[in-house]
């Protein structure tokens, strides 16, 4: 019963996030503003990394944590790269300013649990997370990125954080 | 006469002597030739997938495995007896085949990531 709890808690705030992309469409976004949402995107996933290896004492969780740090900062260096060969700045816009309001509420949550209910929360919103994310970049950025050079990271990025979701999905079956 | 005797064994064995070691350096080389070389097989990392997946190799023959995406991946045995440690975008790493090494081998990092050495 707990662990449904949290689980619609998980859905409950990707629903947020949906339905406020739909009241602010991201397919509308420029590219820097698309950029801005990645870069986003990236760094709350690897706060949500660094918080599951403070509290958790699961190795898999550990290991999964320690690959989302590796693999966004990554993704994050060869973006700024890029930002810096165009000269060009990202722009903060509505579903950046909604994603990192939305952490917020899920780092809170997550920062009171502990043991198995972190760990499966944790699985869970890595899972959803990586989903809908994959999905925005899927259908609504990558068609509408104009400059070619951001369009091919992004979908070098899309292969990367699809492997994560199929990791996260591994993870969460782990834990049952 | 008996020292004489003695005197013409010995100078056939300092001749014995003085040919192998005239002969000694050219037959190494040779000897050398004779042994297989090692074939040298190359593992692209590219796209979360090694390239190729399945590689038919010998004890002896040489692997490099190189690191064409973005993100750090390995290349480790799945029971962990061989590895390639940390490859960081466009870092390659090498390693001699022995016998033990027929097996499934992963990323670390990305458990999806698998692929199979076999002879």
């Amino acid at each position: 019963m707990k662990i449904r709890t949290l689980i619609a808690s998980v859905a409950l705030a990707l629903t947020t996030i949906v339905s406020g992309a739909q009241a602010n469409d991201p397919a509308k976004l420029n590219d820097l503003q698309i950029a801005h949402v990645a870069y986003t995107a990236d760094n709350i996933d690897i706060r949500y990394a660094h918080l599951a290896l403070a509290i958790s004492t699961n190795p898999q969780i550990h290991a999964f944590a320690r690959t989302m740090i590796r693999d966004h900062e990554a993704v994050n260096t060869q973006a700024l790269a890029l930002l810096k060969k165009l000269n060009a700045n990202p722009q903060d816009n509505f579903l950046s300013k909604q994603l990192t309001a939305n952490s917020h509420k899920l780092v809170d949550k997550m920062s009171k649990l502990r043991g198995k209910a972190f760990d499966k929360f944790y699985a869970n919103n890595e899972l959803a997370y990586h989903k809908a994310v994959n999905g925005l970049v899927a259908n609504a950025f990558i068609p509408n990125i104009e400059n070619a050079e951001v369009k091919a990271l992004f979908k070098v990025g899309l292969k990367i954080f699809k492997v994560h979701e199929k990791h996260a999905e591994m993870m969460v079956k782990g834990l049952k | 006469m008996r020292p004489m005797k003695m005197q013409r064994r010995e100078v056939v064995g300092w001749m014995a002597a003085a040919i192998a070691a005239a002969i000694l350096p050219f037959t190494i080389p040779v000897f050398a030739q004779m042994q297989p070389t090692p074939t040298v097989h190359i593992v692209d990392i590219q796209d979360f997938a090694f390239a190729p997946k399945m590689l038919k190799v010998e004890p002896g023959d040489r692997i490099t495995w190189i690191n064409k995406d973005i993100v750090p991946h390995t290349a480790t045995a799945n029971d962990k007896s061989w590895g390639t440690g940390n490859l960081k975008p466009n870092q390659s790493s090498t390693i001699t085949v022995t016998k033990g090494m027929f097996d499934g081998y992963f990323c670390r990092f990305h458990p999806s990531m698998k692929a199979t050495l076999a002879q």
